[in-house]
């Protein structure tokens, strides 16, 4: 599904991937863990199209497209779905809005027919129920005075109302307390463990992967993927530390 | 002339008795040299000859004479001025038994003895009175129309620190002077300014050399002692690359019925990763309480950040003067350069302060704080005056202002007017302004705990001003915290 | 009674198109406009033409006056409005400005709190693209007497373009101090990390950044009679400017 080769990317021209290959196939879950500076957000922001964020070199294919030629929001109709590390607030935007018009949006550029107001709200009042959030947040400005939970779960609603092929989700265990950390971790398989979908789960701690267990676990360190291994290996960095690892 | 002096100066004497709220209200006998009074051509070139000036400086003299006739009094400040006569005052007058100067010995022991009084250390002794862990402070005592001491100088010029009285200056590094005199604030720059060229008579001269951290704090004293005399002088801090300099400034004057001219110009500039500190304690005599009297405080400052990632920090506490007219400002030219300005001002009685900043966005990625604090009591007027302008070119400009006000008691007023021009889409400016009064339960609270009125007012004042009083160096914040409370004194009924 | 047209000498009219004033001197005079005491009073003011209206408003006791303001049109177009408020009176103003080209917009009030417990709200949202200047000059002078006094100015600016501009001048004075007087004013561009956020999501960026100029002046005309008009007139402009 997603194809990236010898990718070097640089922000405000300091080199922070250096030649990255990693393959996913559809129905696979990978998980990409590393130390603080590794680039692991990186990935993500460079995946996703933030200005910003240049490629000097490889390419990324997606469904046998082109990924790098496309615009943020082509990439989002094309079913790539980021979520971010820090979900942005946006003042005087309701949620409710901004997810209708982003839906459709998609839908339009995929040549489907809109959602109406209420096909929409039938959609997301069951993502949200399902997550534990409020119709009431759901009406309220996109992240505008959330805690850092509240921001992380919201992500996962939008990604449920979405229906991604592809998500990557940056550091979507932080700040999330365990119950939390649980309703998320469901949230993930529900929505996106099925054969033609893949997440790349970027992540510092292993916690998260005893809800979504991964089939793929790779250590990225200093722009590169250095080590490659199954579940076992992410239990593995937990007990030895990425510097063991590396020595 | 002498004794007709000294007749006035027994008179100021006797009212300095009489009240004694302003602490620094005396005056003393020291023996003076007056120019003749009055402002003419003749006058401009007395002041120049007894300063053995260069030919050049004495012609720039003239020609900001010259404009300065043809100039009028700005008009636009929230400012209650009767017209000035210009004509009866003194433009220089110099202490006789004037010291050699550079040899403390030779400064006139009365003049010491008034330092002395007035707290500052014109010694070379490396601690203030009181102060635990204070660092050595160098000093340049200005006494009416001279300088009269300059201490530490040695021990500055081993480190490649030139502190000298601006006339000195003037005669010894001429090249660094005229490179710089006049460069920041034009000469043509406004009426007051102007006339400081024609009339100033001594000053402060710093240059620190590229990569040097001045190894002590320096500091002008700023003295009005005689009587009908106006004090106009002139600073000039030169940072070098690289180079570090905090500057104190303190003012003092007695206490005399006419209101008397202090019309000053400071000029900084930073190079290249340099960084100015400049902090002043503004303690000229404010007027009585039915607003007789008190300086009339015209002050022009500005700061060039030039170079790249240089830094200027302007902290004032303001607390004298009848009237005060001052925009300490930054010209930010140089890429990712910073301008600072943390101000308190109090006014109590008939006092009147119209003062602010300017923080010019010329560089890219410049950025600037403001943070002013107005405290208003008695009758008096209190207004803070800014501009913060981004130029087109310049990128990813930052500012953020917070003006807050206190009002004491119902009388008096609080005025805030800033300025926001922005050219470029990329600036974030952001300005806030509240206006607050000390509560009754605030009062209540303090003075259940044993505070008297005056005690809580002044506790509830400094907590407010807080933000503004830690940004001094700690000598001058101790002093500046008790000066506060003074100020306020009478403010509660 | 009209004298010589207005310099920028003159603090009024410091970032005015002067050519344009000048071309429209003298003005008629102002409208006066008396809300009586207990009274209820609303307006709503679509500068879409390039006109200068200048308006007197003095609000009586307890009585309450609401202007909604559209500025866009013309190449110079000014809101000035006096206002007077007496005794536990109520003052609301919303304004949105939205200018382009080379279009100089402008809205100068003076909101005089002359007895005590009144309150008075001002917002004043401006967007500006290509050549565009906008400005906003506000005072809030409180009366010695005017105890009580509530007073707010939320200014915001976006410009959309380099080459654009934004003045504001939100100034208080104060004379009573039992009073509560705030102003805060902001000026900036788009959120850059907000519009990728909502093109990551799968917005097209000139409708992200129209979502999002949307939500910047939402809320301006909350409440007014012709919400919907004002609000469909505003999109209508922005959609042309962007």
């Amino acid at each position: 599904m997603l194809q990236i080769n010898n990718l070097h990317a640089t922000v405000g021209e300091k080199p922070i991937l250096k030649g990255l290959t990693l393959s996913l196939g559809a129905g696979e879950i990978h998980a990409i863990m590393g130390p603080n500076g590794a680039g692991k957000s990186t990935l993500g922001y460079v995946l996703s199209g933030r200005p910003g964020y240049e490629v000097t070199e490889g390419s990324v294919t997606f469904n046998g497209q082109d990924l790098l030629a496309l615009e943020p929001h082509e990439r989002a109709a094309a079913g790539l779905f980021l979520g971010f590390q820090y979900p942005v607030e946006i003042p005087g935007v309701s949620n409710v809005q901004f997810l209708r018009e982003a839906l459709n949006a998609q839908r339009k550029h995929r040549e489907e027919a809109p959602l109406s107001g209420a096909e929409f709200l039938k959609v997301a009042r069951e993502q949200a129920g399902a997550l534990g959030m409020d119709m009431d947040m759901l009406k309220r400005p996109v992240n505008v005075g959330f805690s850092g939970g509240e921001k992380k779960r919201n992500e996962m609603v939008q990604m449920g109302i979405i229906d991604p092929a592809l998500a990557i989700l940056d550091e979507t265990d932080s700040g999330l307390d365990i119950d939390a950390l649980r309703i998320v971790g469901d949230g993930i398989n529900r929505i996106m463990r099925r054969p033609d979908k893949a997440v790349l789960l970027i992540t510092h701690y292993q916690r998260l992967l005893d809800y979504v267990k991964p089939d793929f676990v790779h250590v990225l360190d200093g722009g590169r993927i250095t080590r490659t291994g199954g579940a076992e290996l992410a239990l593995e960095l937990e007990r030895d530390g990425y510097k063991e690892l590396a020595a | 002339m002498t004794d007709e002096i000294e007749v006035k100066d027994k008179a100021a004497w006797d009212a300095a008795e009489k009240v004694a709220d302003y602490e620094h209200g005396w005056s003393s006998d020291i023996e003076t040299d007056f120019a003749p009074k009055g402002l003419t051509e003749d006058t401009v070139r007395f002041i120049s000859a007894k300063k053995n000036e260069p030919e050049w400086m004495l012609d720039w003299r003239l020609k900001a004479f010259r404009h300065w006739l043809t100039m009028e009094t700005p008009d636009w400040a929230k400012l209650n001025i009767p017209p000035i006569d210009y004509q009866d005052a003194y433009y220089y007058a110099e202490p006789k038994a004037k010291p050699k100067l550079g040899s403390l010995d030779e400064v006139d022991p009365e003049i010491l003895r008034i330092y002395e009084k007035l707290g500052i250390p014109i010694a070379e002794q490396e601690v203030l009175a009181g102060v635990e862990g204070a660092r050595k402070v160098a000093v340049d005592a200005v006494f009416d129309s001279v300088s009269v001491a300059t201490t530490f100088r040695a021990e500055l010029e081993r480190a490649g620190v030139i502190f000298r009285s601006i006339s000195e200056a003037i005669k010894e590094y001429p090249d660094l002077v005229r490179k710089w005199l006049g460069k920041i604030v034009p000469m043509h720059d406004n009426y007051f300014a102007t006339l400081n060229c024609a009339v100033f008579s001594d000053g402060t001269f710093v240059y620190i050399p590229e990569g040097v951290r001045c190894p002590m704090e320096l500091s002008t004293y700023f003295r009005i002692n005689a009587e009908n005399t106006g004090q106009f002088e002139r600073t000039l801090i030169v940072a070098d690359k690289g180079s570090y300099v905090s500057y104190l400034e303190g003012c003092t004057a007695p206490m005399r019925d006419e209101n008397q001219l202090h019309a000053a110009v400071v000029e900084l500039v930073a190079l290249d990763d340099a960084e100015i500190k400049y902090s002043t304690v503004q303690n000229w005599y404010p007027g009585d309480a039915e607003g007789k009297g008190g300086i009339y405080n015209f002050v022009t400052k500005r700061a060039l950040c030039q170079g790249r990632n240089s830094k200027v920090s302007w902290t004032q506490v303001e607390t004298g003067s009848a009237v005060t007219w001052k925009y300490p400002s930054c010209v930010l030219n140089g890429e990712n350069s910073v301008g600072e300005f943390y101000s308190v001002a109090v006014t109590n009685n008939y006092q009147q302060a119209d003062t602010g900043t300017k923080m010019i966005h010329n560089g890219k990625g410049s950025r600037s704080t403001i943070v002013s604090k107005g405290i208003s009591a008695g009758h008096s007027n209190n207004t803070y005056r800014g501009l913060v302008r981004v130029a087109p070119n310049a990128e990813g400009v930052r500012n953020f202002t917070q003006c807050d006000s206190l009002l004491l008691g119902s009388l008096s007023g609080a005025h805030t007017v800033p300025y926001i021009e922005v050219r470029n889409p990329s600036a974030q400016i952001e300005h806030e302004a509240t206006t607050s009064k000390i509560s009754d339960d605030q009062m209540f609270y303090a003075m259940q705990r044993g505070l008297n009125a005056e005690e809580a007012v002044a506790l509830i004042v400094n907590g407010f001003a807080k933000e503004v009083l830690q940004q001094l160096p700690m000598e001058f914040a101790v002093e500046a915290q008790k000066l506060l409370g003074i100020s306020l004194e009478g403010s509660v009924g | 009674m009209n004298p010589s047209a207005p310099t920028r000498r003159d603090e009024a009219w410091r970032y005015s198109d002067i050519a344009a004033v000048e071309a429209a001197w003298p003005l008629p005079a102002a409208e006066a406009i008396v809300v009586p005491a207990g009274g209820n009073f609303e307006r709503t003011i679509v500068q879409d033409s390039g006109t200068i209206h200048q308006l007197d408003i003095a609000i009586g006791k307890g009585a309450a006056a609401a202007i909604h303001v559209l500025n866009i049109g013309g190449d110079y177009g000014r809101v000035e409005l006096n206002v007077t408020l007496h005794e536990k009176s109520d003052f609301k103003l919303g304004v949105v400005q939205i200018g382009g080209n080379t279009q100089t917009l402008e809205i100068v009030t003076t909101v005089t709190h002359a007895q005590p417990k009144a309150r008075s709200s001002q917002i004043v949202r401006s967007i500006l693209a290509g050549k565009a200047t906008g400005t906003y000059l506000g005072k809030v002078a409180v009366a010695r007497d005017a105890q009580l006094t509530d007073s707010v100015q939320s200014v915001k600016a976006m410009l959309l373009d380099r080459s654009a501009t934004a003045n504001a001048k939100p100034e208080l004075e104060i004379y009573a101090d039992d009073v509560k007087c705030a102003h805060g004013c902001a000026i900036g561009e788009l959120d850059p990390m907000g519009l990728f956020y909502l093109q990551a999501r799968g917005i097209a960026p000139a409708d992200a950044k129209k979502l999002m100029l949307q939500a910047f002046v939402a809320g301006v005309f909350e409440g007014a009679a012709d919400e919907e008009m004002l609000t469909v007139a505003a999109l209508k402009k922005l959609v042309d400017l962007v």
